[in-house]
């Protein structure tokens, strides 16, 4: 079993919650003004890496909040999970 | 206010547990996240706001759920007896919240339906479909939780020892109850 600490609800199964990609994009500020290429750059372009990466996740079938989480895509270790609008924690 | 016909007219009696639907009971959901709101809430029902997660209050009446930082789900006790009263508590509090815009009130009685378990068996019951650790949950009189039994969304108030309060949503109560039939003949 996989346990999220949800910073609302505390500690729950993973089937609890659902993902929602990666964390802290920014939408650019004037969509006119960019090429399609930028476009698509902010609508589409994940880095996706191996190692930590700082992802959005919903407690879905919980509290309904989102919230951030620093999660190490290799092996799943969760390092930090902190509220939206908050900085990462950890670098 | 939905006439139908419930699944389960009686309950449903096992060694240990009883399953049983409670139609039809008043409830609310209340979101806000401003202090007057929460001043206004304790004013009108004479209940405070439970700010803890996983936690409810009550009163003689009423039984107040947390159900996230700023929404909560208000429960009456006894089932409505007329057509007027279910409108009453709905009245009072969306004229002291909604109308100034303290924040929302939503009837929600026909949303979701009640189902009372109760007996030494219930956490055996809900451990056969459920990921949520009920170890604390079971120590602590009026814990809340929302979670998922049998993929299904569900919340759950600990009422008195070994007796649970079940909220499911209307369309899945046919299946959960089904489900739960079968569980428990297992048991
Ligand atoms: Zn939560």
């Amino acid at each position: 079993m996989f346990l999220i600490n949800c910073p609302y609800c505390g500690e729950r199964d993973q089937s609890e919650f659902s993902s929602g990609g990666e964390a802290h994009i920014v939408r650019p500020k004037q969509p006119k003004e960019l090429s399609d290429d930028q476009w698509a750059e902010f609508l589409f372009m994940r880095k996706n890496i191996k190692g930590v990466q700082f992802e959005r996740w919903n407690h879905a079938h919980g509290c309904r909040k989102w919230f951030n989480m620093a999660r190490d895509t290799s092996n799943d270790k969760i390092h930090a999970v902190y509220k939206m609008g908050e900085k990462p924690p950890i670098k | 206010m939905l006439s139908y016909n419930s699944v389960v007219n009686d309950s449903i009696k096992y060694n240990d547990l009883t399953i049983s639907v409670v139609e039809s009971i008043t409830k609310i959901n209340l979101r806000g996240k401003k202090r007057d709101f929460i001043t206004k809430i304790g004013k009108s029902i004479s209940i405070l706001l439970p700010t803890e997660s996983n936690t409810s209050s009550n009163n003689e009446d009423l039984n107040l759920l947390w159900l996230s930082p700023d929404e909560w789900m208000l429960y009456e006790n006894e089932k409505i007896n007329s057509e007027n009263d279910i409108y009453n508590l709905e009245d009072e509090l969306f004229k002291e919240i909604s109308k100034i815009n303290y924040g929302s009130v939503t009837n929600i009685t026909d949303h979701w339906v009640m189902i009372n378990l109760k007996g030494q068996k219930v956490y055996e019951l809900l451990s056969t479909s459920c990921p949520f650790d009920f170890k604390n949950f079971k120590q602590n009189k009026g814990s809340v939780v929302q979670t998922i039994f049998n993929h299904i969304d569900v919340i759950i108030h600990h009422k008195k020892s070994n007796d649970l309060n079940l909220f499911v949503r209307r369309s899945f109560c046919d299946h959960l109850l089904s489900w739960m039939r079968d569980a428990a003949s297992r048991m």
